[in-house]
Parts: structure tokens; sequence; C-alpha cells
């Protein structure tokens, strides 16, 4: 057990003064590496020691109330000592649509965890919520460590920790430490995407495998690292292309099946290894004599077939362009396709002819509340700083449950993302930037902070940025798990070392921001779409989408959709292409209901009003917003109300807790869902939900306190029915727990399965005959429906079966997988 | 001389110094807007209470004015309902967590609105003529009520869910017994004369207690009665062993010290008719008791067969200057509402002479704390009797007023959440959840009491202790609904506080921080 020996840390004043030390010289002592360094000892000791923050303040003069303030406001901050491993339970909107409640029992059941304690009692594991990990495409998803588990059901945790504590000590090298070579194509390259969710599928094993294969081999062939893919239903996804340019795609690849597809495709040089590649196959074939039955096995994915033909053909690819092809940390390969070319055009020409075009292009921000860019820039650029120094800060902290694509931008086009912030920084006399990232994207950010270190090595950032006057320097800051960050003006305060508390505008951080000086926040995808503009003018951009939302949307994909994925669209597409053409509907022939769009702020577009284009006006009258793009696409198994509740328990434990509204009106709105939820509801209630909405809407400090009610408000607009079920005691959709009961049903064979899995020995096991639940004991856990081969668990509430969960669905096997 | 910005409130206009805020500019106008967290010099910009929300340029948000700038031409709504209304709840929210009374129950619950705790703190100090006094400004006869009255305080004290109420009637007794045996019993001064003659039929508890601040207020009394001596059901319906004659007889002998006219064996009806009485005094109060042994004809007010009929809103009867209170308007007895009526009737009664409306004074706006759970309990019986330990106990009294455990706020009557609830008209259980503050008494070393339940987290503290040099400071915890006040590390808040405790309990805009002597609060301003 050298591991677990290694994550005990040493706490004698030597060691403590050893790692400060060193600590203090990277992050500096001032006010604005209070998050820094807490983030540093957060990594070294799992919390934050009493006696090492003691230390910190003598050492920095930092005042431990303001340590200790900032400590308890982040998320990724623990003053309690954790256990060796950590294991985070995803509640994102995905994940919760799918169970992570269940999940989150289950796990709890499954370790042990005592009550008012989230720590097992050996230590080895600490169980936390996370409020989204961003891989909403695996939901149900649990993190242990790095290593990220999805798909999972409630019947299948035990599963899943052993897998995890069998395979710890299986490390895989980061796939983004490898050099790009661009010189060994002969044979062609071989393409695996390596966004943090397809590695979270395994993928990264897969590229190491399918490397190892190629050099083993001896196959003249690149094994290319890519960005994200997008068809997350289809990863980890490798794409083969032939010198000659053919392609072939390969889906859901396991790391053992890289030997056949390489061979399949390629030859190796050598006589002797393509013989022993024969002998090789011609065992396999006599242990597995059919040999049609195992070309089935890795079927290439017909790109001309109609799913990857709808999926793919209505995306046009302005943010993500390159998606799928490019390395995202191969500089050359960037500025081969065009890379820096628009920065060059803003360098050479004048900063307003730049602002003008932007204005012309109709760009709004695509961070959720839509206001014009071209506006924006110029604002900014007639801001007068008294010392010369104006900030761009490039808003990463993605915070939306259920929403990623800003992370798939950072981490697949981290160039792109930089050079839009360039863009922005030439154009409105910018000379000091910031990355602000969200701490639950370590990938984003070390691939951001790569391409940084490239881009200054080659004259892009700095001094004389590609030979002109400008000069600009940037670095990556890491949020600390504080959704509310999101907000600009806690951004801002989040930066200076200060609990993330969002300030009353006016003044806008154009006039007033960063230390006071004039500071520009723009949104990732907003910056990731400016280069494209540029290069291709205005009227190109403007030529796309509605009349007052132009050019493209990116959107995540996810919930009870068959393809859920990353996807890159034409404003003014409807809702129901989206949902059924891209997403080719919801599984299971389960009826939809919905979309959950723009996340906590957003609201829930029913089916009926699907025909909606995407524009931000229209989804606004619709009681939804634009967001920054999460799309949960919701069926009949999803309760509204249990929904609503969702988000104002995710909003209460958000809010920053500065204003009166904000923080406790969200909390008695919860409260209020919760009491209806739980069939406690009486029908004043809803009248004082909507009192509450209005209130909280009306008088709050900041944008999260003010569309904190639009998922209550929206929720009872088009689903009012099913908040008067709940107060009558009943839950339609099945998923509120004090309201249904599990019953076994006549297709029941008896086979027991549930008896033996019930985890509160509800069910007695009848052999041959229907079972039956005690519903006094049954803590409706969902286990048994699970479990059930038969589909005979179904789910009635208030007397009446709740039709959705009598079907049965088919859930991909979990599987384990290294980031 | 910075530029004047001109802009208009409530439709009036008003120039201010660029930079202001609304708040100010209101302030010059003389519109009040209620303000908890903003404290000038200290802090600003920093909103967080919502109290003092108006509506800029007919906006659909609401903006806090302490924080707002003025802009050239700003239009700025304050006094219009929906702004009102959002004040009010943004109060109405904050009281929803705060977890406090602001009166005692036993207050709340006492009819003859007893200041029990003032008085039980005065007994604890051992000064009973202090405590005579007190009493003695709402309960003429504490010596008879300490043996009959049906202590509904008790039944409300808070301690009484935890290890039995603290014995407020034996207190009440004591101090009245004390009175009767010191050398000379306390009587209240007297006003000047007023030359206003005032009728009561009926030498009850609820007539002689009547007299007793009529007389007070320098109004001549008379009262007559069918018996030939006071005392109503306090003399005719107790045995000696419950209720000693003498102790009535002393009590009733300090108000004809006061000046009482008393004429026995006078009926209205019989001897004299109301109409004479009111040709005779300028008021009449009907304190006639039960009225089944009255005919409620010959009173020559409207009553029906059991009872007077009055206003509720202040004992006035169907006839002009004539008021009635105590058995007679109601049915049933009970000591201690008929005491209550009568000092209750003596205020109408005043009013009425003065030309003003006859009003019963209100109850005081007061939050409530909602049930408790044990340990909150446990929490709140914590420290009291402590105080009392030190001391040799001399009675019984003392010892049991050792045992209360101060739930009425120390900071009642200077905190701004109550008297901006109370104008604004708050309902204190709008929004009442289940999720609130726990019940804490946080002692503090150097007297300061620190009640976290109570806390609404305005923040003014934590900048006054910034601002000091020096001291470890204080911080918010957590967010969300969850943000708590704390000095870091869990020590105690003093050591945050330090040499700015003083300004912080002056500054604290509710109860949470208190001098725990509750005389010592008298350095925050009254609201």
């Amino acid at each position: 057990m050298a591991q677990d020996q290694q994550l005990k840390v040493d706490l004698s004043p030597q060691a403590t003064n050893r790692f400060l030390e060193q600590l203090l010289a990277r992050t500096g002592r001032g006010r604005e590496a209070t998050i820094p360094i807490l983030q540093g000892l957060q990594r070294e000791y799992r919390h934050l020691p009493e006696a090492v923050l003691q230390r910190v303040s003598e050492l920095t003069g930092l005042r431990l109330a303001d340590l200790i303030g900032v400590a308890t406001f982040y998320h990724q901050f623990r003053l309690r000592e954790a256990g060796r491993h950590s294991l985070r339970v995803c509640h994102g909107t995905a994940c919760h649509v799918k169970g992570a409640e269940d999940i989150h029992e289950a796990v709890l059941r499954q370790l042990r965890i005592p009550e008012n304690s989230d720590t097992t009692p050996d230590k080895v594991f600490t169980v936390e919520r996370v409020a989204c990990l961003g891989c909403c495409t695996l939901a149900p998803a649990v993190q242990i460590d790095e290593t990220t588990f999805g798909h999972l059901t409630a019947a299948t945790i035990g599963t899943m920790v052993e897998d995890f504590l069998d395979a710890r000590h299986r490390a895989v090298a980061d796939v983004d430490l490898i050099q790009p070579r661009r010189d060994d194509r002969r044979q062609g390259e071989i393409r695996v995407g390596l966004g943090s969710c397809c590695m979270a599928k395994g993928s990264d094993a897969l590229f190491h495998s399918l490397r190892r294969t190629t050099q083993d081999l001896a196959i003249d062939v690149a094994v290319k690292r890519v960005g994200c893919v997008g068809m997350c239903h289809q990863t980890p996804m490798v794409e083969v292309r032939l010198a000659s340019g053919a392609n072939a795609f390969y889906s859901k690849v396991d790391p053992a099946e890289a030997g056949r597809i390489v061979r399949r495709h390629f030859r190796p040089l050598s006589i002797r290894r393509q013989f022993a590649g024969w002998l090789d196959r011609t065992l396999a074939g006599w242990v597995n004599p059919d040999p049609e039955a195992r070309s089935n096995d890795q079927p290439a994915l017909d790109f001309a077939g109609k799913p990857v033909v709808s999926f793919l053909g209505r995306q046009v690819r302005i943010a993500t362009e390159g998606f799928g092809e490019m390395d995202p940390l191969d500089l050359d390969e960037y500025i081969s396709q065009q890379g820096f070319v628009a920065l060059g055009k803003v360098l050479g020409g004048q900063p307003e002819a730049t602002i003008a075009a932007i204005t012309a292009s109709g760009l709004r921000g695509r961070g959720g509340a839509g206001f014009p860019t071209g506006v924006k820039w110029s604002r900014m650029r007639a801001a007068a700083a008294a010392d010369g120094i104006k900030y761009v800060i490039v808003n990463g902290d993605e915070g939306d449950p259920g929403a990623f694509m800003d992370r798939m931008l950072m981490e697949s086009f981290p160039f792109r993302v930089l050079e839009g912030m360039m863009m922005a920084a030439a154009s409105v006399g910018a000379t000091e930037g910031y990355l602000y990232v969200r701490a639950e994207y370590p990938r984003a950010v070390s691939r951001l902070r790569a391409a940084i270190r490239l881009l200054e090595a080659r004259g892009f950032l700095g001094e004389k940025v590609m030979g002109s006057s400008f000069r600009f320097r940037t670095r990556v800051f890491e949020g600390a798990g504080a959704f509310v960050c999101g907000e600009e003006t806690a951004l801002i305060k989040s930066i200076e070392g200060h609990r993330g508390i969002p300030q009353l505008r006016p003044p806008y951080p154009v006039e007033s921001g960063l230390w006071g000086r004039p500071t520009l926040i723009n949104n990732v995808e907003t910056l990731s779409l400016v280069p494209w503009i540029i290069r291709h003018g205005p009227a190109a951009f403007a030529a796309l989408g509605t009349e007052k939302s132009r050019g493209t949307k990116v959107f995540a994909l996810a919930g009870k959709v068959e393809r859920p994925g990353l996807i890159e669209v034409p404003m003014g597409i409807t809702l129901r292409e989206i949902v059924e053409d891209i997403g080719g509907g919801v599984p299971g022939g389960k009826r939809p209901k919905a979309v959950q769009i723009g996340g906590p702020s957003g609201g829930c577009i029913p089916v009926a009003l699907w025909a909606i284009p995407v524009d931000f006006e229209a989804l606004t009258a619709a009681g939804a917003i634009m967001g920054s793009g999460g799309l949960i696409v919701l069926d009949e198994d999803d309760c509204m109300v249990d929904v609503a509740r969702y988000f104002m328990a995710f909003l209460q434990k958000e809010s920053c807790g500065e204003c009166t509204f904000c923080r406790i009106g969200t909390m008695r709105m919860f409260e209020i869902l919760d009491r209806l939820c739980a069939g406690k509801g009486v029908p004043a209630d809803l009248g004082e939900l909507r009192q509450l909405a209005a209130l909280t809407a009306q008088g709050s400090i900041c944008g999260l306190g003010r569309t904190a009610p639009n998922p209550v408000l929206s929720t009872l607009r088009h689903f009012l029915d099913e908040y008067e079920a709940h107060l009558a005691g009943r839950c339609p959709a099945g998923k509120c727990k004090a309201l249904i009961q599990y019953v076994v049903q006549e297709q029941c064979t008896g086979c027991t399965i549930c008896a033996q899995r019930c985890p509160v020995g509800a069910i007695p096991a009848t052999p041959y005959r229907r079972h039956e639940i005690d519903t006094t004991l049954c803590t409706r856990c969902d286990v048994c429906r699970v479990v059930c081969p038969e589909a005979a668990v179904g789910i009635v509430s208030g007397g009446r079966p709740c039709v959705g969960h009598s079907r049965k669905e088919t859930r991909p096997e979990p599987r384990e997988c290294h980031e | 001389m910075s530029k004047l910005i001109s802009l208009t409130i409530d439709e009036r206009t008003v120039e201010v110094p660029e930079g202001s805020t609304v708040l100010a500019a209101a302030q010059q106008l003389g519109i009040g807007i209620p303000t908890l967290c903003y404290l000038a010099g200290v802090k600003e910009n920093k909103p967080s209470c919502m109290a003092c929300v108006v509506r800029i340029n007919g906006d659909a948000r609401l903006v806090p004015s302490c924080s707002t700038k003025v802009t050239p031409g700003m239009t700025v709504a304050s006094e219009v309902a929906e702004v009102k209304a959002a004040r009010k709840a943004a109060m109405e929210l904050l009281f929803s967590d705060h977890l406090g009374d602001c009166i005692s129950v036993c207050q709340r619950v006492c009819p003859a609105r007893m200041q029990i705790p003032e008085v039980i703190r005065l007994v604890a100090a051992g000064q009973m003529r202090e405590a005579i006094a007190q009493v003695k400004e709402n309960v003429v006869f504490p010596g008879v009520l300490g043996r009959i009255c049906r202590a509904p305080c008790q039944h409300g004290c808070r301690r009484s869910k935890h290890d039995g109420a603290v014995a407020i009637q034996l207190i009440e007794r004591e101090v009245a017994q004390q009175d009767a045996a010191a050398k000379e019993r306390f009587v209240p001064a007297c006003d000047p004369p007023t030359g206003k003659r005032i009728a009561i039929v009926g030498a009850g508890a609820t007539g002689l207690s009547a007299a007793f601040f009529l007389l007070k207020s320098g109004h001549a009394c008379v009262v007559l009665d069918d018996h030939t001596e006071p005392g109503g059901q306090m003399r005719h319906g107790f045995s000696e062993a419950d209720l000693p004659r003498a102790v009535l007889d002393g009590e009733i002998a300090i108000i004809r010290r006061m000046g009482l006219e008393f004429r026995p064996g006078t009926r209205l009806g019989r001897e004299l008719s109301l109409g004479e009485l009111r040709r005779d005094f300028d008021v009449v109060v009907l304190a006639v008791g039960n009225l089944q042994k009255t005919d409620p004809a010959a009173l020559g007010v409207e009553a029906t067969e059991r009872t007077i009929r009055i206003d509720a809103a202040n004992y006035q009867t169907s006839v002009p200057g004539v008021f009635a209170g105590g058995s007679a308007v109601r049915t049933g007895y009970d000591p201690s509402r008929s005491v209550g009526d009568g000092r209750m009737l003596a205020d109408c009664v005043g009013h009425h002479l003065e030309g003003k409306p006859a009003q019963i004074p209100h109850l005081p706006f007061t939050s409530t704390i909602p049930k408790l759970t044990g340990a909150e309990y446990q929490e709140l019986a914590k420290g009291s009797n402590a105080t009392l330990s030190i001391r040799e106990l001399i009675t019984a009294a003392e010892q049991a007023a050792g045992r209360c455990c101060h739930c009425d706020c120390r900071s009642a009557n200077h905190c701004k959440l109550q008297h901006f609830g109370e104008l604004y008209g708050a309902d204190t259980r709008a929004f009442a959840g289940e999720h609130r503050r726990r019940f804490e008494f946080v002692r503090q070393p150097g007297g300061v009491l620190f009640e976290p339940g109570k806390c609404i987290a305005c923040g003014i503290c934590v900048e006054l202790a910034n601002q000091a040099p020096a001291a470890l400071g204080l911080t918010f915890a957590g967010r969300g609904f969850e943000v708590r006040l704390t000095a870091p590390l869990n020590r105690p808040l003093a050591e945050g506080l330090q040499h700015v405790a003083e300004q912080c309990v002056r500054h604290c805009p509710t109860g949470a921080l208190t001098f725990e002597k509750a005389e010592q609060n008298d350095v925050k301003p009254t609201t």
C-alpha cells in the first residue's frame, strides 16, 4: 500500500514551512493570492489544517478572518479532514433526471457512511455532492479521484467501488504530454477524441493502446490526439484516415480492440511483423471460428447512414471549426488552419474597424444574457484607465449544471479561445488578461496553460505580438467552485481574493472592474466565434440565424435523448429539430415531455412549443432563456415539480447569501417545492410560491437571484396540472418518493433477483411465485425495478400506474476509465 | 464644491452633490427610507438587507437606495405601494430567519401587561423597592394576583418546556409581601389635579384598578358600590386561606391614600341613575361585575342578558362618555383580566378626557420564536441561575427569578428590525419556514452576548471589526442560507471584536449583539 502511505501528510512545523515556502514563491503573498494559496493547501493536505492556515496568515499577513471567509465560500475547500479517496456524486441536471439521488443513497449505503458524516469510519472514502461534473452524456455519473464512472444504476454501485479499488494502481500516462508529430503520415492517421468526457469513457487508454500497437507493428501512421468529437453517444471514437483520403469511423471502441482496427487498415512495414500479424489473426480465428461475427464486433460507423447524417447534417462549425480533426495543442496545425489570420488582420488594421465588424455581425454574448458584444467592446475601448492598464477576462466559469460547451471549447480549441481574447484585447486597448476557468475542469486548465506557453515561445503572446506594437500577457485563474462566480462582478471579486459576492451595477466592469480598472469580460464561446467572423466578414456570420440572434450556438445536448452530444447549430433552428433530428428523439419508446434550456436561470419548454426557434427573444417569451447552452431533454418519467425543486435546491446552495431576497427567498421557495414533492403541499402554497418568485426576481442584487425563480415560473406556467396533482397527493411521473409505491406486476416469474437485491429486505423471496413488496419497509431505492429482468416492477402513485416506468430501459453497462 | 445633480423623488425635485446616494437625496427631502445594513462611513455600497429598495425610472427591478448613486434627471419612486410592499417583504423574510422574541411570551400573555422580565431582573438583583414600583406600573393588586391569578405567564414561560416554568406568581407575591412588610409602602406619585371627575360603578378588581391609574393621572375618582366594603369578588369570592383579607385591605388602602372616594351601599338603577352620574361626572365607568346579579336594563346602556356591549378597541359603551369593563363585559371571572381591564380602561378614559379617540394601548410589536427543540431549550436555560450563584440568596423569589432565561430581547426598543417591521406592518410569520437558525446564547468575555439566531447578516460588525487594526477580525462563513457570522477558526467572537465590541453592539440593527446586562444596551440608539 505504498500509494496509501504517500497520502499521509507531514504536518510537522518544518515540513509545513518547507511546503509553504515553495507554495508562496509560486503564488505570491498578496490578497489576490488567497485562492491559489488555499488551492495549494487543499491539494497537499486534502483539507485546510488549522495550524497551516495560521502559519499562512503569519507568513503573508493575510488575515485569518479573510482566509476563513474565502475558504468557506468555495466548494473546493474543506476544513474537516477527508478520506484518502474522494468520491463525488454528480448532481447535474442530466444526472438528476437519470436518478442521481438514488445513486447517492446507494453509495452511502454501499460504503456504510455513518449519519451526519461524509467519510467512511476507516477514512478511505469521502463522499461529496458535486453540482455538475460536466460529463452529462455519461449520466448518471460518479467520480472517484480522477476516475469517472458513467451510466450507473443503484444496483451497480458495489461493482463500481470494487473496480476502482482493483484498478487504482493502473496509471495511464497523460495524453497531453505527447509532442505532436506531423512528419510521419505516410500511411495515414488515426484520430482519437480526447475531450475529458471522451477520456472518462476510456479514450486515453485507447489512444495509448493504438500508439503501442502501431509502434509494435512498426506501422508508419500517426495516432493523433484530437479534441472533442461531439458524438458523446459513440465514444470512445476512432477515425481512421488513409493516405488516399478515405476514412472510416469506429465507435465505442475498447482499448483491447486497437490491434484489430489498426491491422484492418494498415500493413506493417516488415515481413516478420506481417507474419506475426497473420499468425495472430489465424489463432484468433481458431478460438472464434466465425470471422463474420468477429468483424461485426466493431463495425465501422457508417457516416452515410441516417443517424450520423442527422446528427452532423444540421450543424455549422464556427466556434467548433476543426471539430474532431485538430490536435488541441498543435500550434503549427492551428496556424495551418487559418489560425491567427484574424488576429493578424486586427493588428494590421484599425481597432475601430474590428469593433465595427463585430457590431455588424450581430454577435451577442453567449454566456446567457445576450448583450451585444460590439457595444460592450466599444464602451470598453472608450473607458479610460488612470494608469493605462485595462483587462480582458475570459469567463470560463461554466457553472450551469447540465452544460459543458465552454469546457469542450477550452479543451479542444485553446488557441482559438486565446486568439479571440487577444483580438478583443487589441481592439479595446487591454494589455493584461485572465482566463477564469472552473475548478472542476482540470483538463481545460492544463491545456490553456500549455497553449499559453506555446504562444509565448512563438511570439504570439508577450511584447510585440506578431511583430506589431501590441503587447499582451495573460494567465489562467482557477475558480474554486462557486456557481455565482460566473456572474462577472463576483468573478472579479474572486480573482481579487475575496468571497465571490456580486456587486451592484452600475458601475459596470467596463467602467470599474478588476482592481477598479476597466475590464472586459466575455464568455469563452463568444470569443471563440470572433476569429471566424473577422476571417469571413461580419456578413457571413449575420447571414446565419434570425433577425436578432445571428450566427450559431453551441449546445450540450443531454438527458433523455438517443444521441446526446456537443453540437453547434445555426440560430433559428427549432427545438424539435435539435431534439428529434440531431438528437434522435427520446430513447426507449418513452414520450418526450419538455426541454430544460438555460440551466438554473432558464426554464422548461413543453413538447407542444418545440416549434420555437433558438433565438434569444423567442426563448425568453416562452419562459426560458438562451442561457449558456445546456439543453436537457425530459420525458414522461420526469416530474416537473421535482425539476423545479431540483433547480431551487441548487440555487439555494449556490446563492452567495448576501441579499435578503435571494438568501432567504430561494430557501422559502425550495421549502414549498419540497413540501409539494413530499405530498404535504396546501393550495395556498402555489400563491406563496408565485409571490416569492416575483419578490426574488424584482429585488435581488444580481442575475442569479433575479433569474432564480425562472425554473419555478416556467413549470408553473406550462405544467400547472402537475403541481395540482401533487397537491392531491399524486406524482404523475412516478418520481417523488413520498408519493409513490413500488408494485410487482403479473409478468413476475418469481426469479427472486429483486428479493436478493433489496437492501432493506422489503421483498420476501417466493420462488416461482409473483413477489410482493412490503411498502412499509420499502425505501423506494429503485434497485428492484432496475434489476428485474422481466420489467415486472412498476410504480404507482395515487392509485394510478405511472406508465413510463413499466417500460424496461436499456442502460449500457458501467465502465471504468481514467482521466 | 462638487457638481449638483437634480433628480425627482416621489415627484419632488431635489439637488444633491454628484456621487450622493439616492438614500441621501431622500433624506434631504425628509422622505424616510428604512435601512438595516447601512452604516454611513462604515458599510456603504455593500447592500444586503434590501429594506431600502426604491424604483428607478420605472424599472421592473428594485434597487437598494443606500448604494445607488444619483444621476441627472433620475426619477425615484419611494413611497409607492409596490416599493413599500417589497420593503415589507424583505423584512418579513428576515423575520422568518430571525430567532427572537422582542417581547417575552410571559409578558405578551399577561392580561395586566405586567413587565414581567423587568420585574424578574430587579428581583434577581435584590432591588425589591424598584420591583414593586415596576409592578405597580401595571398591576394594582400584586398581593392578590400573587395568590389567585391563573398565571398564563407561567404556561407561556419558555422554560416550562425545559424543566418547569419560572415561578412568576411566587415572585409577584413576594414583591408585594416585601412591600407590605416595609416601613413605608410604595405609593405612586400622582400628577397634579386635572379637575376632571370620574364615577366608577363597582369596587371590584376592575373598578379599583381603573381608579388607581386615573388617580395617578390627577383625575378625581368616586367609586360606588352596593356593598359596604370595596373589593368585589376579591373580597366575597375567596376564602381567607386563599386570599387573606389583610392583603386585599393593604392594597386597597394604598388607593385610598391616593385620594379614592368610596361610596358604599350605592347601586346604579336604585339609588341613582346613569343620567344623574353623567350629569355630575365627566366620565362614567361601569365595572359592575357579573350581570347575573344585576338588571341589565337598569344600567342605561345597551346590554344583553349577560354582558354590557362595548367597543372592544376602547371599552366604550353605547352611551358616549360611559365606559365599561371587567366581568360586566365578559362571561366568567378571571381576576388578572379584571385587573388588566381596569388598567386599560384608565388609558382609554384618559384619551377621552384629552379629547383624543380612546384606544387600548397597542401590544408592542414583536417577533416570535417558533417551537424550539429540546437541545435549544437546554441552550436557552444555559447560563441562567449562574448570575445568582455568586451571591447569597435571600429569598425564594430571588431564587425563582434567577431561573429566568431572559428570553425577551435585550435590544427591544433599540432594534431597527423591530422598529421598521412595526412601521411597515410586517407579519413576522408571513414566510415562516422549516429551515431556520438555531437558538443559541453565546456569552462572550467582556459582557457581550451574541445570539446568532437573531443575526440578519447585515455585515456591519464584520466591517467594523475588519477596519480596526490588529484585531483578529470577523467574517461570514459559508454561503447562501447558511451564511454565518464568525470569528476565524471558531475562536470566540469577542476576540474578533476586541475594542470595537461596544461599537458593534451599538450599531447591530437587531439584538444579535447586545450587552448581557440589559441596562447597558442603552448605548444603542432608541428607535
